[in-house]
């Protein structure tokens, strides 16, 4: 909310600079966001005086005026404008002056006179909406001094929170001032000078229902002539962010922006039979709003009407046919209370929201009703010269009392870390018109009220009650109390303390895996990224796996659906991602698009996807290769290739302490190279890796020849820690190596000779490496030579040559049975 | 053999060596020379082989001779040697000197993301105190993500949370944390002290101060005594922590519809030091996070009896906590993954 401190002023004295209130507001939990200088663009702008006003030779429509500021020569100025005379005082804009928007003034020649400056309009200078005419000062405006200086204003913009829409006001503003101050807060004094016949001969008011309505005051000015407001409104109003429009529509404007209380005015002469009725809207009526949009309304909008049809969509916005205009005569001012709920999904079904509706959603008091209809009828009594009519229509008259809310001074104190007497509480309440007193026996304390009320009967004595102002909607129960305390007291007085209540019993993180592989692959010289989780349709469509990665632990199964926005931002943005292939592959074509080569990434992230209505979600592990790993000055770039993802995954087997990786080739997933993909499982790992199809990489744009991508499910991935490492001693006998070459038929995976050989090893076997691949001759065609260099180990001896030569010979039978192989010798 | 003649040998012979040794240029040649000259089968040996046919009391003087003439040779071998291997050595050291100055073979550097390596600190932080990692989904239900946290619909305090709904029945994508809170409530007894960072998602257009994805992290603490002063001394402590101890805080009013009181905390000014500036919007201050006592309606939802217990949550934004700690002015670096900006991250 806007706030001119000079109408803030009306209201309650302010002793403090601007920046020294806004903090003090701040302080109290009416932020203020920013301070502006309303006015401050008008630097070069002052106040002249007429001294003549002849016609321009060559131009009827120009005037030519000499106007003195004061001292020096008196300035000739061209002028456009009809409505000057000798000795009015106005606005000049001296050469050099930049005028709100950024527009400059400087010396011109207009038809051949030079103009030294302008003469400006309110609305040039954003102070009146009067565009047709010089903006006409008082007369004793002083000559020469500064238009900033003497209308500018200082304007805080207060962002008041959605459960005070008490404060969405000056009134409400003043109150929090003078709780800050402890100046008194002074209220508008509201002169209804009700000269006109009895009301309820002009107006007759039925409110249909109740429930949407509890209260329509109803107010009637007759023999109004509608013209713009006095200067001095429009600029407050400006100032305040409010456009100002004519003097009937300013004082409805003015009061919600000085008592928070929304108000309509309808021409009387557009009402039929002088009857209004609030009702539910029928279906299949239209209304034609004041934004001149037609619009169909249904049974859930509160109308309006009036017997031939509807006029108003109640509390959001009036309608053009008994829209208040030039020929209007007399007024019928509605000041309602609205069922916020209805008020709020009204605005949102008709993607409609007022400064009106803003303040009805919030809830108003119901005493507003009539205030509000009376310093309506006043204004435009005064500003319109209009006749009001004797007394209100008012649907229902009672006032509440003040609420009572009792508390005890020690829970708050409990609540918030302090150790007030019940004395220091009251006072302190107090200053934000809370009164209080001793409960009464068998008063209970609301600790919790909707939906389910929990409440205390507190101990004698213990209690007060806190009499709440009506305008304090937000109060209900124990814990606001607190709250209003501490606000008032300070929150800077809440003391820190370092906590001392009893520790939780010990949990493990569920980030320990997540972070072991983060580490893992940032250490191997991999970059992380977190990608969007939402995608485009395309985007999930194009990287969905047709055999998903199976999930581990207890985690839920990747199968189901994608889910999808309902109301996305973008079509971009509109879809939960399955996997992280789609999202790895966008960060390595933006990648190579700013021209990078080597791009080693990695996400641990989650896939989504619904079974039925039931939502699910999965932590997997993506990483991504393209390019290569880079020359140095003496060495060449090695382009990455499916063997180094597969190496970075068996590090992290080995890092996380799961066990030896086997492939095997797949050729049956559409987004992946037939020829270079393989499934890998280990305990406690499954997963995918492979080069992008050739076809996507060209679809999405990567300028890559290959990418190596892979996703891969890991235990403890979602939950869980790796499991301790269970050491052995380093072996007290020397390893013993044997090469063994093995020729096998050339479609014969190497893996499945790695099976062989670990199957058939023995005990004693530690480990094997592939060192040598060979094809050509002596080999047949159709033939390679795959060569493993065999580690043995015992922990009690060194191997003689015979126990080698044996477990040699029993891996070449199984060679040779297995997978057709026989050792090259 | 006589002794003169057998005399001139070995004269002829230590002058002969001398002068070989003193014309070798190789270590290797010394190596030679040696065996050559006072090997088994050496030349010196073959001189003292006439020694048998010299009368008994003439031997002795020869081996003087034989003697003198194999310590010459020796120590000719020796400080000859001696010259060249170092001369050798030092030609070694000198051909294989390389330019020092050239840059070290590069080691692929790699990093990891600093949004969630905040979340990871900002986790230890807490976790001194006891806090406690837990995490909750991100696909959330209604009743979760806001009418267990006081916000019915239709409630006015909605229009905090711009929300993105999903195809699944009262389903939607959370709009904070919070929801976490109440799965933790669930899951266990007070004391709790929890700590729930992730990713969440706002119907909010991406620019420089808005992103539609980003991350937060929500703090949990329900026990029978815990305060606001508690919730005031750990904040100050993480402040500390995480911008520096001689950092001042502020403590203000702030409001969500799940806390009562509800507090804004704010850290001074890290651009102008509490001077007012731009960066700051003039206050000297910047906000790092929302907090308050958990609303009693919430501790309810929870299962937790509001008079007995109480206790805090708060919530904060780890991009907002990314940006100071390093100087970042846009968020959508976060999440769009250009390896220029991301490897100047650890």
């Amino acid at each position: 909310m806007k706030v001119p401190l000079s109408w803030l002023r009306d209201y309650v004295d302010i002793d403090l600079t601007p920046e020294q209130l806004a903090e003090r507001l701040t302080l109290l939990g009416m932020e203020v966001q920013s301070i502006d200088r309303w006015g401050g663009d008008w630097q070069d702008v002052v106040v002249g005086e007429l001294l003549s006003v002849s016609p321009h030779p060559r131009a009827d429509r120009l005037s030519l005026t000499t106007v003195t500021i004061g001292d020096g020569e008196p300035l000739e100025i061209v002028c456009g404008a009809t409505n000057i005379a000798v000795g009015q005082r106005v606005p000049v804009a001296l050469p050099g002056a930049v005028l709100p928007g950024g527009r400059r003034i400087g010396r011109a020649e207009k038809m051949g006179v030079v103009s030294n400056g302008m003469l400006c309009s309110g609305e040039e200078l954003r102070l009146t909406s009067d565009a047709d005419g010089i903006l006409i000062l008082a007369g004793d405006a002083p000559l020469g001094r500064s238009i900033s200086e003497l209308y500018g204003d200082v304007v805080l913009d207060v962002d008041v929170k959605p459960n005070r829409g008490d404060a969405l006001s000056l009134i409400g503003l003043a109150r929090e001032v003078s709780a800050a101050t402890g100046a008194p807060v002074r209220w508008p004094s509201i002169d209804v000078h009700e000269e006109g016949p009895e009301v309820g001969t002009l107006l007759d008011v039925e409110v249909v229902e109740k429930e949407l309505c509890p209260r329509f005051v109803g107010r009637v000015v007759n023999g109004l002539s509608v013209g713009p407001s006095p200067d001095g409104i429009q600029m407050r109003l400006q100032a305040a962010g409010v456009r100002p429009v004519s003097n009937v529509v300013d004082a409805s404007n003015y009061a919600m922006v000085e008592l928070g209380k929304p108000t309509h005015t309808f021409d009387a002469a557009a009402v039929h039979d002088h009857r209004l009725i609030v009702r539910r809207a029928r279906a299949g009526e239209r209304l034609e709003t004041l934004d001149h949009v037609e619009r169909d309304l249904d049974a859930d909008t509160l109308v309006i009407a009036d017997p031939a049809g509807d006029l108003a969509i109640a509390g959001v916005m009036g309608g053009a046919a008994s829209e208040v205009s030039d020929k209007t005569r007399d007024v019928i001012i509605e000041s309602a209370i609205f069922d916020p709920v209805s008020i709020r999904r009204t605005g949102q079904r008709y993607a409609l929201r007022s400064e009106a509706s803003l303040r009805f959603e919030k809830g108003q008091e119901t005493r507003l009703a009539r205030i509000g209809a009376d310093r309506v009828a006043a204004l435009i009594g005064e500003w319109a010269d209009g006749t009001i009519a004797r007394g209100r229509v008012d649907t229902n008259p009672s006032e509440p009392e003040p609420a009572r809310l009792p508390f005890r001074p020690a829970r708050v104190n409990r609540l918030t870390g302090t150790d007030l007497s019940h004395e220091e509480q009251r006072s302190l309440l107090d200053r934000v018109g809370i009164a209080t007193e001793e409960a009464v026996a068998g008063e209970m304390v609301p600790v919790a009220l909707d939906p389910q009320a929990a409440l205390v009967e507190p101990v004698p004595g213990e209690a007060l009650v806190a009499i709440l102002p009506t305008w304090r909607r937000d109060l209900a129960i124990e814990a606001d109390i607190a709250e209003e305390v501490t606000r008032v007291r300070g929150y800077e007085l809440v003391p820190g303390v370092t906590p001392h209540e009893e520790m939780p019993h010990f949990r493990p993180t569920p980030l320990d895996v997540r972070d072991a592989v983060r580490q893992t692959l940032s250490g191997a010289g991999f970059t992380e990224v977190v990608s969007y989780a939402l995608v485009s349709p395309r985007h999930v469509d194009a990287f969905r796996l047709r055999n998903p990665v199976p999930s581990l632990d207890d985690e839920p199964s990747p199968g189901g659906e994608p889910i999808t926005v309902t109301n996305p931002l973008s079509s971009q943005h509109s879809v939960l991602r399955t996997g992280l292939i789609g999202s790895l592959v966008e960060v390595v074509a933006s990648n190579r698009r700013h021209g990078r080569d080597e791009i080693a990434v990695f996400e641990v992230g989650k896939g989504y996807a619904k079974e039925g209505d039931r939502p699910r979600e999965w932590w997997r592990l993506g990483i991504a290769l393209a390019g290569s790993r880079p020359a140095s000055w003496d060495r060449p770039a090695f382009p990455f290739d499916l063997d180094d993802a597969k190496g970075v995954i068996e590090l992290v087997a080995r890092r996380m302490g799961l066990g030896e990786a086997s492939y095997s080739p797949e050729l049956d997933e559409p987004i992946f190279h037939p020829g270079r993909t393989a499934r890998i499982s280990a305990p406690g790992l499954l997963g995918i890796v492979g080069e992008l199809h050739p076809a996507l990489t060209e679809a999405w744009d990567v300028r890559a020849e290959r990418v190596i991508v892979a996703e891969l499910a890991l235990r403890g991935l979602s939950a869980g820690r790796p499991a301790p490492v269970r050491s052995v001693p380093p072996p007290r006998y020397p390893a013993v190596e044997r090469d063994l070459a093995v020729i096998v038929a050339e479609d014969r995976p190497i893996g499945d000779v790695a099976r062989v050989l670990r199957a058939s090893g023995g005990d004693l076997l530690r480990d094997i490496r592939l060192f040598d691949l060979y094809r050509g001759a002596p080999l047949a065609s159709g033939e390679k030579s795959v060569a493993f260099r065999l580690a043995f180990q015992a922990e009690d001896r060194t191997f003689t040559e015979t126990e080698i030569d044996e477990v040699v010979k029993s891996v070449a039978d199984a060679l040779g049975r297995e997978v057709g192989g026989r050792l090259r010798t | 053999m006589d002794l003169d003649s057998l005399r001139a040998d070995l004269e002829n012979l230590r002058r002969g060596a001398l002068e070989r040794i003193a014309a070798a240029s190789e270590p290797a040649q010394i190596d030679q020379l040696s065996v050559d000259l006072l090997g088994k089968k050496g030349e010196l040996t073959l001189v003292l082989r006439g020694i048998g046919g010299l009368p008994a009391e003439q031997r002795p003087k020869v081996g003087a001779i034989a003697n003198e003439v194999r310590q010459a040779i020796e120590g000719a071998l020796a400080e000859r040697g001696g010259e060249l291997r170092t001369g050798a050595l030092g030609r070694r050291l000198q051909a294989e000197s390389v330019d020092v100055t050239t840059p070290g073979r590069p080691i692929p550097r790699g990093s990891r993301h600093p949004i969630i390596e905040t979340m990871a600190e900002i986790a230890e932080v807490f976790g001194q105190f006891g806090f406690v990692v837990y995490e909750s989904p991100e696909v959330e239900d209604d009743l979760t993500n806001f009418q267990m946290l006081n916000i019915p619909p239709d409630h006015p305090a909605r229009d905090l949370w711009d929300t993105m709904y999903v195809d699944i029945p009262e389903h939607l994508l959370r709009t904070h944390t919070s929801p976490g809170q109440i799965r933790v409530m669930h899951a266990e007894r007070p004391p709790i002290r929890a700590l729930l960072p992730g990713r969440c998602f706002r119907y909010e257009a991406t620019d420089a101060s808005h992103a539609s994805e980003f991350f937060q992290v929500e703090g949990l603490m329900v026990d029978e005594g815990t305060s606001l002063a508690d919730l005031r001394g750990l904040l100050d402590q993480f402040a500390h922590a995480m911008f520096g101890a001689d950092k001042r805080t502020r403590f203000r009013p702030g409001y969500y519809p799940f806390t009562e009181p509800s507090v804004a905390f704010d850290v001074e000014c890290l651009i102008c030091g509490g001077r007012r500036c731009p960066a700051c919007s003039h206050t000297g201050w910047m906000t790092i996070l929302g907090a308050g006592m958990v609303h009693p309606v919430v501790l309810q939802y929870g299962g937790i009896d509001p008079e007995r217990y109480q206790g805090f949550a708060f919530g904060m934004g780890a991009e907002r906590i990314a940006n100071l700690r390093h100087g970042v002015g846009d968020l959508r670096l976060y999440l769009e993954n250009d390896l220029r900006f991301l490897e100047q991250f650890p």
